[in-house]
């Protein structure tokens, strides 16, 4: 068990990095500690027509303390799937993940999911569904209260304490899910698409504003989404799926200077040149693309 | 603005002088015995209300019928929920379910009184079977719809399964259980009424089929009335009680369908 434990450990990065390499070459830097490791998962899913679908296929990933890593991809890649798995909430059918090196056998606060259709409890105010989390961790009422006050104010929705999630818009839903995770301290922020539901003007501050917390205290995160320019904005590391069946086709470290502000990288050759890349890569992978 | 929102508060007293109106007039006209005059059906409620047996007799019946819709509704709605939250509790209960819901409970009622006499037993059992399943049904399209994410969500947070069901499916399903509960409440009078026509022995029920074999018409209309009445007051109440709990759901603008 152990030994075939640390067998796997030396084999985890199957997929090197340019960070890898620049790290083994640099050992004076910190050494960095896998916060998550995905190991030759595959997921086999049945359609509604009673065959087997591979929705994932023999997918191996590690994911660094303090990373922010995105997985990008078309719709059907299995990305959130991926996502799914890390935090529990669906079983591989082969392979394990491993969060910092213990099997995941199921959801836990040290994983806080975001999702894109927010999940917020309805019948509890803002400030309500901020607490829900510390005072399950037995966390006392009013030093919940404070701490979920200070977080709803971060996330810039001060004055909505006792608002309920009905009345609020999409963007500031999202604010309050991002606050009610954040609440309780996990060590892995799961964005499932967070932003896929909001318009594009919500869009862009909200992927300011969750930059800005991040680089305060650079929380681990794995971010799924679909849109090239938002991984490459946010993300220190993109990992690229393609689908039938879903693998992952490439792992681009991004070497953008942080911290990043949008106007001033929107004017980056650098950056340009990565989306342009990235959209390159998916181009040309358009005929597998079109198959079911 | 202001001339609407009066008419919106009393309309459903309009409607209910017109209703009375209506009956006036019809009665006059077809001036036949077995149909009395609105204003001497209402001129009979004071002896009725006034009269001390009578009031034993109602007061036993809403008290049976208090017991019946109680335990209905704490045994439906877990049940609904587990059957809306488990594929196996669902197709365990589902034929069960489905064969008892289009049989008439009042039909079960001579059975029933074969097994438990007429007494108590016999008419509370029979409004809990009425009660029972649309609350079970309602309980269990609430618990069903309640979003994945949302479980998930708790689960995160260190909620196990029991207690994703009594904090996050209890409260999300919330406005579909008392739905379910409000047309419960309006079927525990109807199998109140019609239990105590089958089992006459006391009960608003028999006081009224009582009035029909003696051919007090009058007695008859002015039971119907408050028959009527104790069905707007318990459905006002309960949506009263309702429209605090969930508060927080979608429908703004509901229609008013209650006099609350």
């Amino acid at each position: 068990m152990f030994v075939s434990d640390v067998e796997k450990a030396a084999s985890m990065n199957l997929m090197p990095s340019r960070s890898d390499l620049k790290a083994e070459a640099a050992p004076a830097a910190k050494p960095t500690i896998a916060m998550i490791e995905i190991d030759h998962v595959s997921q086999v899913f049945q359609t509604s027509s009673r065959q087997d679908h591979l929705a994932l296929s023999d997918i191996s990933l590690t994911v660094d303390d303090g990373a922010f890593v995105s997985i990008l991809g078309p719709s059907g890649c299995g990305k959130s799937t991926l996502l799914y798995i890390v935090g529990g909430f669906v079983a591989p059918t082969r392979g394990t993940a491993r969060m910092k090196g213990n099997p995941i056998t199921g959801p836990g606060p040290d994983r806080g999911p975001v999702f894109q259709e927010f999940a917020l409890f309805p019948w509890k105010s803002v400030l309500g569904n901020v607490m829900y989390g510390p005072r399950q961790q037995g966390v006392k009422a009013a030093e919940a209260e404070a701490q979920s006050r200070a977080l709803i104010e971060m996330v810039g929705l001060k004055g909505f304490e006792h608002f309920y999630p009905k009345e609020l818009s999409g963007g500031m839903k999202q604010r309050v899910a991002l606050a009610r995770t954040l609440a309780y301290h996990p060590a892995v922020l799961l964005m499932d698409e967070p932003f896929g539901a909001l318009d594009a003007h919500t869009r862009t501050r909200l992927q300011n504003d969750l930059l800005n917390i991040w680089e305060r205290d650079r929380k681990t995160v794995l971010f799924v989404t679909h849109s090239v320019e938002e991984a490459v904005f946010l993300s220190d590391k993109v990992v690229m799926m393609s689908r039938s069946p879903g693998r992952i086709r490439q792992i681009i470290d991004i070497d953008l200077p942080r911290p990043r502000r949008r106007t001033e990288l929107l004017l980056d050759p650098r950056y340009q040149k990565y989306v342009v890349d990235i959209e390159r890569m998916f181009d040309d992978a358009g005929d597998d693309e079109l198959q079911p | 603005m202001r001339s609407r929102v009066l008419f919106a508060r009393l309309a459903p007293l309009l409607a209910c002088v017109g209703l009375l109106a209506v009956w006036q007039v019809a009665a006059l006209t077809l001036n036949n015995d077995s149909f009395p005059t609105a204003l001497d059906s209402i001129r009979a409620i004071p002896s009725i209300l006034g009269d001390k047996e009578a009031l034993i007799n109602i007061l036993a019946s809403l008290r049976r019928m208090a017991i019946g819709f109680g335990t209905a509704v704490l045994v439906s709605i877990p049940l609904g929920l587990l059957m809306g939250r488990s594929r196996s509790v669902a197709s365990f209960f589902n034929p069960l379910l489905m064969v008892i819901y289009p049989v008439p409970k009042a039909a079960l009622m001579p059975i029933i009184m074969l097994w438990l006499g007429v007494g108590d037993l016999s008419k509370t059992l029979v409004i809990f079977l009425g009660v029972s399943l649309p609350v079970i049904y309602h309980s269990f399209e609430g618990a069903k719809a309640v979003e994945e994410k949302m479980l998930w969500s708790g689960a995160a947070m260190g909620l196990s399964a029991v207690e994703r069901l009594v904090r996050i499916v209890l409260p999300a399903a919330l406005p579909e259980i008392l739905t379910g509960c409000r047309t419960g409440l309006v079927l525990a009078l109807i199998t109140m009424i019609t239990s105590e026509m089958i089992a006459r022995q006391s009960g608003a029920g028999n006081i009224l089929f009582n009035a029909l074999d003696m051919g007090q018409y009058d007695t008859v209309f002015a039971m119907i009335i408050i028959i009527g009445g104790m069905g707007i007051f318990l459905d006002a109440a309960f949506e009263r009680m309702r429209e605090r709990l969930v508060r927080w759901s979608e429908p703004q603008f509901d229609i008013p369908l209650s006099f609350s």
